[in-house]
């Protein structure tokens, strides 16, 4: 992909003005063509060889094109390894069908750019930047690079506000913050993707501002979806869809490593420059972050890495890092983002998502066994935690309250194996009326969601946090002792509750 | 893996729990045929009095007894409630009580329908569970016994009996209520509630035609019927409490022997699926390690 000459400058210029890290780039840049032949290929990596003194520098984007046999190959890739005596060894974020030796290879002279700024929104990129729904070119002003150093320890944003989503279990046991970060944990099949499209529906159509969704190795039709359900959305009673405020970059399952491992910089670099430039609060959705490890595990050992734990690749947690560090929200504006992490296997201390575990603010674990309850969103209450649930940020009440959930239902999940093998009778009068009002707790915390209306038949709540608080303060109190525990099942408020026991009543009669 | 440890540290508590229960099952079952044989002998001795003093009641009008007559104003009801002492015997004391808290609720006045409010109600609980559980619920019992084990024996019983029979008689209890497990059968108990004073129902059970005849028959007393009477009356509602503690007893063994059977067989199969997943999961450990040795070793090639 050799961009015309203007274009070239154009970057040139506006990078005079930014960080030291751009700068550095633009010495590369002014060099004529710097061609190199491509000396390997192997899988989605390949080696090129330059002259000695001019190697293209570590994440600089070269492209590869040619046209044999009729097969046209236009191939970015990204120098990852200087290997000495001129060669560097570079991961593909295309296909490599059709690389052979000896092609041409021109170093770009600076790491890949992606077009930033108002004018992306609505749109669906890959993660070169491209356009990919047949909307035309983007005519963006601006193009930043995707590879970027962090903001400085002192332009953080220290503020720390809670986020309220509606959503009961959410609100009440892992509040989100706002210019925070937000993991859904899972195994395969457990809604993750679900609870991220219901944020989206809850979150992105209240919200003002930018949003942007990264789509990380996860279904290619899900991400479909997702893009004609936003053009559907809208935005409260503006008129306006909520595609009209987001942009999507895509880098799915379908996609090579190289591919899925650089997307979510993609996105994020469309996210910062919102961050930046319109001091707005900005969304970015990932799906899935696990996506991206598992890409880089996959190049790693082509790039000829040793392998670490589990097979994956040894700089595991630093590739993590340079990513979450870079979602965060600085002194000129937020990026609170929501993350889904795939849970291989079901285990929780895999190194994938225990690395992405320690970045986050909030994190919400969603169990299989209570997904096999029929119980979603399958969120795990004594897995889950935030970093804002302490009295300071959330206040007493709802501190309490979150408390007494978790310690009922920490005194429930005690008692199963008893309850299991001796029956609930054996247990003491306390323990019974415990396990009376866990059990209604455990059903209460499910909730009918936004986007699963056409699947369930019901309507979805949005449940104001107040409320939450007062229905499992209640629940506790064991005022509503008396309802059937099914009644406690997909409903709102506690009054729903009670409602849907009087329609149980009288549907029995 | 992290995993391995607490599954096997889960399975080695339900192991534990399975030896209790297996023992459990094992001493009711050694009980339950005592405590059942004891249930049995009694059964007989108490329903021929029962028989007897409900063919004398109807066979003649002069004979009567204040203990067949219910008093006209009920004011003092006495509520037993016979429970365990020990637990583990499945839903044998949570039926029991469940009975008996309903009938505490018509009592008191507390239940909406089916309400027999009275002046003065009072609670006499036998067990350790009953207690616990009234105590629970801030309910006082007048009363409670907890000396009845699986072998309750007369001397024990009589006493009791003796109180009671002495505070209707001067007219202090108005009725005297049961709630306990019958034993019917090995394979049927059932919680009852019934009155034990005024013995009023001995006089108007239904009646066999066998018995229908007898009643006819005529009786000669000697020296005369009151002095029967007032021997046969009483000694029938004593072996009648002491068939309830009896029937309660042996219930419970039955009970506990089940309760503990079934325990011991979801202890088994939990153990089984728990052995299954620490297998497995230290299976996958060691098949983690070693695809790392050799990818370790493979790359250091």
């Amino acid at each position: 992909m050799e961009r015309p000459i203007s274009k070239k400058i154009k970057i040139t210029v506006f990078t005079i003005f930014s960080t030291g890290f751009r700068c550095k780039q633009r010495k590369n840049d002014i060099m004529a063509s710097n061609i190199g032949h491509i000396t390997q290929v192997i899988g989605s990596t390949f080696d090129v060889e330059f002259s000695e003194d001019s190697l293209p520098a570590i994440y600089n984007a070269v492209t590869v094109k040619s046209e044999k046999n009729g097969v046209v190959l236009n191939l970015t890739g990204e120098v990852q390894q200087h290997l000495g005596s001129g060669r560097v060894r570079c991961v593909a974020l295309g296909s490599t069908d059709g690389l052979i030796r000896g092609l041409e290879c021109v170093d770009t002279g600076a790491p890949v750019t992606v077009p930033v700024g108002p004018e992306t929104v609505g749109r669906v990129f890959n993660l070169l930047g491209e356009p990919i729904d047949n909307r035309g070119p983007v005519k963006a002003k601006m193009r930043d690079p995707i590879h970027r150093d962090a903001p400085a320890l002192a332009d953080l944003s220290t503020k720390t506000e809670i986020f309220e989503t509606g959503i009961k279990v959410i609100d009440l046991l892992t509040p989100f913050v706002r210019g925070g970060k937000a993991g859904l944990f899972g195994g395969a099949g457990l809604g993750k993707t679900v609870i991220i499209q219901e944020l989206i529906a809850r979150i992105a159509s209240a919200h003002g501002g930018y949003s942007v969704f990264a789509g990380v190795g996860e279904r290619t039709r899900e991400g479909n979806d997702l893009w004609l359900e936003l053009q559907e959305a809208e935005i409260g009673q503006t008129g306006k869809h909520v595609i009209d405020q987001t942009c999507m970059v895509f880098g799915q399952m379908n996609e090579p490593p190289g591919a899925r491992l650089r997307v979510a910089l993609t996105a994020l670099t469309m996210a910062e420059y919102f961050r930046d430039q319109s001091g707005m609060d900005v969304l970015l959705f990932v799906d899935n972050i696990f996506r991206f490890s598992q890409a880089g595990s996959e190049v790693s050992a082509l790039l000829g890495r040793m392998p670490s734990a589990v097979g994956y690749q040894p700089t595991l947690a630093s590739e993590m890092g340079a990513l979450q560090e870079r979602i965060t929200s600085t002194d000129k504006g937020a990026i609170t983002s929501v993350q889904a992490v795939y849970v291989p296997a079901d285990d929780p201390t895999d190194p994938a998502p225990a690395t992405a575990f320690g970045q986050l603010d909030a994190f919400v674990y969603l169990e299989r066994a209570i997904s096999e309850k029929g119980i979603y969103p399958a969120v795990d209450p004594l897995a889950s935690s935030s970093r804002v649930l302490d009295p300071q940020y959330v206040g007493e009440e709802h501190y309490a309250c979150a408390r007494r959930v978790q310690s009922t239902l920490q005194r429930y999940r005690e008692l199963q194996d008893i309850i299991a093998i001796l029956g609930v009778d054996e247990l003491a009068e306390a323990d019974k009326l415990i396990v009376h009002r866990a059990r209604r707790m455990e059903r209460f915390l499910s909730q009918p969601f936004l986007v699963a209306e056409a699947f369930t038949g019901k309507k979805g709540e949005i449940t104001p946090l107040k409320e939450t608080i007062r229905s499992f303060n209640e629940i506790a109190d064991g005022k509503w002792d008396h309802l059937p525990e099914s009644a406690f099942m997909y409903v709102g408020g506690i009054e729903q509750a009670e409602e849907q026991a009087k329609r149980m009543e009288a549907a029995a009669k | 893996m992290a995993k391995t440890k607490t599954l096997n540290k889960r399975r080695n508590s339900i192991r534990s729990i399975r030896k209790i229960t297996r023992t459990m099952e094992l001493i009711s079952t050694a009980c339950y045929r005592r405590a059942m044989d004891r249930a049995v002998s009694a059964m007989a001795y108490t329903d021929r009095l029962t028989k007897m003093v409900r063919n004398l009641a109807s066979s003649g009008a002069e004979v009567s007894h204040p203990l067949l007559i219910p008093h006209e104003e009920t004011k003092n009801v006495s509520l037993l409630v016979l429970t365990s002492n020990r637990g583990l015997c499945g839903g044998y004391n949570g039926s029991i009580l469940r009975t008996a808290y309903h009938r505490w609720n018509q009592l008191i006045g507390k239940d909406g329908e089916g309400t027999q409010k009275v002046e003065d109600p009072s609670l006499i609980i036998s067990g350790k569970r009953g207690i616990s559980y009234f105590r629970f619920r801030k309910i006082t019992a007048s009363e409670t016994y907890t000396q009845f084990e699986d072998k309750p024996a007369w001397d024990e019983v009589e006493p009791i009996a003796n109180k009671y029979l002495e505070l209707y008689l001067t007219g202090k209890l108005d009725r005297l209520e049961i709630v306990y497990t019958k034993f019917f059968s090995m394979s049927k108990q059932a919680v009852v509630h019934e009155t034990l004073l005024p013995l009023t129902e001995i006089g108007s059970g239904e009646e066999s035609a066998e018995e229908k005849h007898q009643a006819t028959a005529d009786y000669d007393f000697l020296p005369d019927a009151t002095s029967i009477l007032s021997e046969v009356v009483p000694a029938s509602f004593k072996t009648k409490l002491f068939k309830c503690f009896l029937d309660a007893a042996v219930s419970e063994q039955i009970a506990r022997m089940v309760a503990m059977k079934a325990a011991t067989e979801n202890a088994d199969s939990m153990i089984q699926v728990l052995t299954m997943a620490v297998n497995r999961s230290r299976q996958s450990q060691i098949t983690g390690e070693l695809t790392e040795l050799i990818g370790g070793v493979e790359a250091l090639k």
